[in-house]
């Protein structure tokens, strides 16, 4: 017999095999399959799930799946006893597990549950029906006493995987922890298989779970997304967050085989690419044909595969106005139009383009540009279902491919495809970008753009993940390419945030001027890109373009002064409810004396008459004294209808109040953020241009989203001017607060 | 060595702060998953910051039975009347100070051996934020010790004569002809693992002292530790020099800090006179040892847990085979023994395997430390006669009941040899006799319990230790050892089931049959030893 080979005798039949094979693998030799939950042959065996247990005739018996065959062995892989044990350690773990799991219920394949049906412990039941509990015992984290806790110390020791959950913040993976059976596979798949070294466990004993890095989110961890860990799972716990229904219905579907062909695929795992069959559709386009319309809410990003598209937008360019009717005085209707900036212009500083959810902006005047092969567009739509920023049509005949955010994540974080949007980027866009930022703006000079091309760090931040730290030192400027971020100062009540930013917009350039630590906190809300332009960069550049330094000192003062204004605003009251609200920043608040106001809603009507008959107003609202806070705009300290606008066209003036730019393409986010219900939408006829048919103009529906515009064309607002009790007052809330606090104390 | 740095971290910070452990990967190129499943294993590791206070009292059956529950329900409610903010309460698993139950734990420092009134003195200055001198324990046992052959004068003879003679074999010959066993449970001949371990062949190998005693109620090594180092240190030589092994560690529990300090004294001053080092004791081989500490957990006793420790793992044990004395730390083939085995060696070599083999009795065979606790007048430590038999430890050295109430039951080896009733008492302590009576001999840790006291209770005790202390690597422990507690806990609530019986025999079962290591293997011991011996308690609970 040769020396690197063992014959051994497992359940009365003899087997050779080379040296180091298992008592398992040789078992499947003979064509026997021994259960097992932990093992799984591409991964090397650990014996942990213990359900492989062999009798080799010693005083306990061996996990076949890691024990080496030996010479002369003589092998028993069941008998009664052996049966009875791995039932009990199926039962055990089904005690924990939530029977069904996420698995079970999808595709009837948990390996745990599949156990305990052939063990009949769950009988074989039809998709979908509930299981009844295991017969021994029921889980134990359900109930745990406290009577008898002086009696007997029972430890609280926390399970933790039941604790822990679930954890959906993988864009492309879901955990369901109570459904782990801490089998090491993920561990394994993670580490022996990818080298990602992301997986571990952590804790000890029945608390013991998986965890991420430092138990981080998955979806903020390392983690890369190769789906490695959710096609080595046993059961429920790793599994595809594709849910069933949301395919796309219409379009080709595309094959495993006909995705790994298109190059942005390569590299992503296949049997991810089979979970997510149906996901991603590839789109004919005709000449002319629209592929999406601005406003319209949407789930899906495009990828243009060939051919070229126009992307613009098909709004007027306005904003609407009050104005009083012929017939004068107060009370009469109010006449509501739109103006263009010609006619009526407003603060709207140096902006020249547009930003939309394509790799290029819009020009101000020219709202129409083109998208090229090899581009992305309709990202923050698929990715935070924003509504669609422009209108795109194809230019020529094209191919698209069409994705649902499962995909678009797992492209995202395909190290090649991310690569090949960057090239792009900054080949095609990042120098109208850079100049799309007002004070870049009047720099014509092509070497601006050609210094700061190449130099320029393409980074990625997700939600909640911090870009720059108050108090911090200051070591770059920033530019957002993709997403929102929140610029927020951390004082005695609490945050307080000072803006919302969004694509084209910068920050990051005070600490960089005068040297001094980071004055705010900026944090991604959404799946965030930004061009990060490092401090010798940004310093080279201030030498280079000598205009460039004034122009940022100016914005620089003006960002300063406004923090500070804010910043004033808010230590002076310690009124936390008021602060929480936002009232202190309502430039004019209105407040109605409830010790004089007979509810006669006069001021309701005052304002439903100034508005078109919708009122801005409601008579309820925080009370703080004798006084109630009416529902108006109240520019809050988190505005958040300006979360998530397509085209950043809500903002907040240097006053501090929000206005709503010309731009505004109608979709109606801002008037579903506001917590407070202070936007309204105005629906208008105008000749617009019929998207289909480019050059022909028609009668078209628009609508435009409005905010208490404190009747600004009136001496004192309608609603003031209205009560008949003199209880109605618009107040700057900063002073009022001031002095009823004086007053009080 | 990953854990000491991260002690090293928490002696900084007070804990391990998030960067510091990226650091520590970057570092050691380690995932940064490793390091952060290595600091929330150990119980000796925080990952948050610590508490003002955090006092803890022992939550094992020693302390049980001498009044830990009214001592932590005193303890909370004085922090609760003084309204201690960020002071924290809570259980230990057992700290190895049985015999001055109850024992607790202030701020990472062990206090026992008091009043009542003196431990809640020690809460109250806790509680104020003061910083508490640390309690130093004097030797429990006194000698002189037979096993000392030295009894004061010049030490390490035995290895010095090695050092001239060169005679290995000799040494494995005498050890397997004297019978010396592993005196940590488990029993194993010494003298085989030691020839296993000479026989490989390998460019490294390792001699490891198991000093982590964290089984409850075993207390004995602490009293080698503190009065015998020297003989732990010339007995981990001598396996130095007859394996060929360079390089020792011995493995102490974190929270022995006095014994952490006598043995570091102790290989200092044999270092100094060139007993340890490049010419170990004149052999012209080389031998060096240094302590390690514990980052704790009982399973870190298991001998391959303790090593994934030492190497700076999750205390994990290994599937075996193979043994630690072919593949054992960092792969290399290792001798891992108990400290009380390796001091036996020295005293067995220069009084001669007679005097040894005499030193038994009841056909017995050499000495044993035994730590005695629970309802006793004096518990402590004793070197006796192995074959001495448990009535005449518990009423001979031990002063007999504590205030000569009839006893009930003992534990002859701590939770892991299950209690055994007051009419097994002339049982020797033999392997043998033990293990045929369906218990074992064990650590010696040895608990008598008086009438009146509740075995189920007990019993639910115990295997609520096991369960703290799994590692959680195996099926059949980690969720077995919950179940089991769950089944134990319902029959105490009075809502056991008839078919309870079944569920913790199948259990049980399974657990010795399946788990990994002896930690899974004996979960099942105590609650076993109930339904055999005091079957009457559990009936009464499931009928009524």
């Amino acid at each position: 017999m040769n020396a690197e080979q063992v014959t051994l005798k497992i359940d009365g039949r003899d087997v050779t095999v080379a040296k180091g094979v298992t008592i398992w693998e040789a078992a499947q030799q003979l064509g026997i399959n021994i259960p097992v939950l932990c093992h799984k042959p591409s991964l090397n065996p650990v014996g942990v799930c213990r359900v492989c247990v062999v009798d080799v005739g010693a005083r306990v018996y061996a996990a076949s799946c890691v024990r080496p065959a030996e010479n002369g062995m003589n092998v028993q892989t069941t008998s009664e006893r052996l049966e009875r044990d791995r039932k009990t350690l199926v039962e055990m773990l089904l005690a924990d597990h939530p029977a069904p799991c996420e698995k079970h219920k999808q595709t009837h394949t948990c390996e745990l549950e599949l156990l305990a049906e052939k063990f009949q412990i769950l009988q074989p039941l039809p998709k979908g029906q509930p299981v009844p509990e295991p017969r021994y015992w029921s889980p134990t984290f359900l109930s745990r006493g406290q009577d008898l806790k002086n009696a007997l110390l029972p430890e609280d020791l926390s399970p933790r995987r039941a604790q822990k959950g679930t954890d959906f913040s993988n864009p492309s993976i879901a955990i369901d922890h109570r459904a782990c059976i801490l089998c090491d596979r993920c561990v394994r798949a993670c580490t022996e298989v990818k080298h990602n070294n992301v997986i571990g466990r952590m804790g000890k004993g029945y608390s013991a779970s998986i965890s991420f890095d430092t138990n981080m989110p998955m979806g903020t961890s390392s983690c890369v997304n190769c789906g490695e860990c959710m096609i080595s799972c046993p059961t429920g716990a790793i599994t595809s967050k594709q849910e069933v229904g949301v395919q796309l219905e219409t379009g080709e579907k595309l094959t495993v085989e006909q995705m790994l062909e298109i190059p942005i695929f390569q590299g992503i795992s296949s049997e991810f690419l089979k979970r997510n069959e149906g996901c991603v559709v590839k789109r004919k386009y005709k000449k002319g044909e629209i592929v999406c319309r601005e406003g319209e809410f949407g789930s899906t990003a495009f990828y243009i595969l060939n051919g070229k598209a126009d992307v613009f937008i098909n709004t007027p360019m306005a904003h609407v106005k009050s104005d009083k009717g012929a017939s004068g005085g107060f009370f009469s209707r109010f006449k509501h139009f739109l103006v263009g900036k010609k006619d009526d212009p407003r603060e709207e500083g140096a902006r020249k383009f547009i930003p939309i959810d394509a790799p290029v902006d819009l020009a101000m005047d020219n709202p129409i540009a083109q998208i090229l092969p090899e581009e992305l567009f309709g990202e923050m739509t698929c990715l935070t279902f924003q509504p669609r920023s422009a209108t795109v049509r194809a230019a020529e005949d094209c191919e698209m491919l069409e994705m649902l955010r499962s995909v678009l994540q797992v492209l995202q974080k395909n190290k090649k495809f991310r690569e090949q949007l960057e090239a792009n980027y900054r080949e095609r866009a990042l120098g109208q970008h850079l100049r799309s930022v007002p004070i870049f703006g009047g720099i014509d000079d092509p070497k601006f753009v050609d210094q700061l091309k190449q130099r320029v760090e393409l980074v990625h931040f997700d939600p909640g993940q911090a870009i720059i730290r108050e108090g911090a030192e200051g070591d770059a400027f920033y530019l957002i390419r993709v997403g929102c971020v929140k610029v927020s100062k951390n004082l005695p009540g609490g945050d307080l945030v000072l803006s919302y930013l969004t694509r084209g917009e910068f920050f990051g350039e005070m600490a960089l001027l005068d040297r001094s630590p980071r004055t705010a906190t900026v944090s991604a809300l959404d799946h965030v890109e930004i061009v990060k332009i490092r401090k010798t960069d940004f310093d080279f550049m201030l030498d280079w373009f000598e205009d460039l330094r004034p122009k940022i000192e100016a914005e620089a003062k003006k960002r300063k002064e406004m923090t500070e204004r804010m910043t004033r605003l808010a230590p002076s009251t310690s009124l936390d409810d008021f602060l929480a609200q936002g009232l202190m920043h309502a430039q004019s608040l209105l407040l109605l004396d409830l010790e004089r106001c007979v509810r006669c809603d006069e001021c309701v009507r005052a304002c439903a008459d100034a508005h078109d008959g919708v009122t801005r107003l409601v008579r309820e609202g925080l009370r703080f004294d004798k006084y109630l806070v009416a529902t108006s705009c109240r520019s809050c300290m988190d505005p958040l209808c300006m979360v998530g606008c397509p085209v950043g066209s809500i903002r907040r003036k240097e006053s501090l109040e929000v206005i709503i730019e010309d731009w505004c393409i109608g979709c109606g986010l801002c008037a579903q953020q506001c917590p407070y219900g202070n936007i309204n939408m105005h629906h208008f006829q105008v000749q617009g241009e019929d998207p289909e048919h480019a050059g022909v103009k028609k009668a078209v529906q628009k609508q435009k989203a409005t905010l208490c515009d404190l009747c600004t064309d009136l001496k004192e607002p309608s609603c003031v001017y209205a009560c008949p009790h003199d209880a109605a007052h618009r107040v700057n809330a900063r002073d009022f607060f001031t002095e009823l606090t004086t007053q009080q104390q | 060595m990953l854990c000491r740095e991260l002690y090293e971290i928490q002696e900084k910070y007070g804990y391990i702060p998030e960067k510091e452990m990226k650091d520590l990967a970057r570092r050691n190129n380690v995932p940064l998953y490793e390091v952060y499943g290595v600091a929330t294993f150990y119980p000796g590791y925080r990952v948050t910051p610590p508490p003002k206070a955090q006092i803890n009292i022992c939550r094992d059956f020693p302390c049980h039975l001498r009044g830990a529950v009214k001592l932590r329900d005193k303890i909370e409610e004085m922090v609760r009347e003084v309204g201690g903010e960020g002071v924290v309460v809570g259980g230990v698993s057992c700290l190895g100070q049985c015999d001055g139950a109850p024992a607790v734990q202030i701020n990472d420092a062990s206090y026992a051996r008091k009043s009542e009134k003196e431990i809640l003195a020690l809460v109250q200055e806790a509680i104020a934020g003061k910083k508490l001198h640390e309690q130093h324990f004097e030797p429990m046992a006194k000698g002189p010790f037979k096993s000392d052959p030295y009894e004061g004068g010049e030490k390490y003879g035995a290895l010095k004569a090695l050092g001239q003679s060169k005679d290995y074999d000799g040494i494995i010959k005498k050890l397997k002809e004297a019978g010396l066993r592993g005196m940590g449970g488990a029993g194993f001949p010494t003298g085989v693992k030691w020839d296993g371990v000479r026989n490989c062949k390998s460019d490294e190998k390792y001699i490891v002292c198991n000093a982590d005693e964290a089984e409850v109620a075993t207390f004995k090594d602490r009293e080698i530790m503190k009065s015998l180092p020297h003989l732990v240190v010339e007995g981990m030589a001598i396996a130095g020099l007859v394996t060929g092994a360079t390089q020792g560690y011995i493995y102490i529990r974190h929270e022995y800090h006095d014994q952490i300090h006598s043995m570091n004294e102790e290989i200092k001053r044999a270092r100094e006179a060139g007993i340890l080092g490049a010419n170990c004791a004149g052999s012209g081989q080389r031998y060096d040892m240094e302590v390690f500490m514990s980052p704790g957990g009982y399973v870190q006793g298991e001998e391959s847990a303790l090593l994934e420790a030492i190497e700076g793992k999750r205390g994990q044990p290994r599937v075996k085979p193979p043994f630690p004395v072919f593949v054992g730390l960092y792969g290399k083939p290792t001798v891992i023994n108990n400290v009380e085995t390796l001091a036996y060696v020295a005293p067995i070599l220069i009084k001669g395997m007679d005097w040894w083999k005499a030193q038994g009795k009841n056909g017995c065979v050499g000495l044993k430390w035994i730590g005695v606790s629970g309802h006793v007048k004096k518990p402590g430590v004793f070197e006796v006669p192995m074959g001495t038999t448990y009535r005449e430890a518990i009423f001979d050295l031990c002063g007999g009941m504590l205030g000569d109430k009839p006893i009930k039951a003992f534990a002859p080896s701590g939770p892991s040899g299950g209690f055994l009733p007051a009419s097994m008492l002339d049982l020797p302590m033999d392997f043998q006799k033990m293990s045929e009576a369906g218990s074992m001999l064990g650590s010696g840790a040895i608990v008598a319990i008086a009438e009146g006291n509740d075995m189920v209770e007990l019993a639910l005790n115990a295997t609520q230790f096991y369960r703290n202390e799994s590692c959680g690597k195996c099926v059949p422990c980690r969720v077995g050892s919950q179940k089991m507690v769950d089944v134990i806990y319902r029959v105490m609530e009075g809502k056991g089931k008839k078919d309870d019986y079944e569920t913790i025999t199948r259990l049980s079962d399974t657990m010795l049959m399946t788990s990994i290591c002896g930690l899974g293997q004996v979960v099942a011991a105590p609650i076993d030893s109930v339904v055999k011996h005091f079957k009457p308690e559990l009936d009464a609970k499931i009928k009524g």
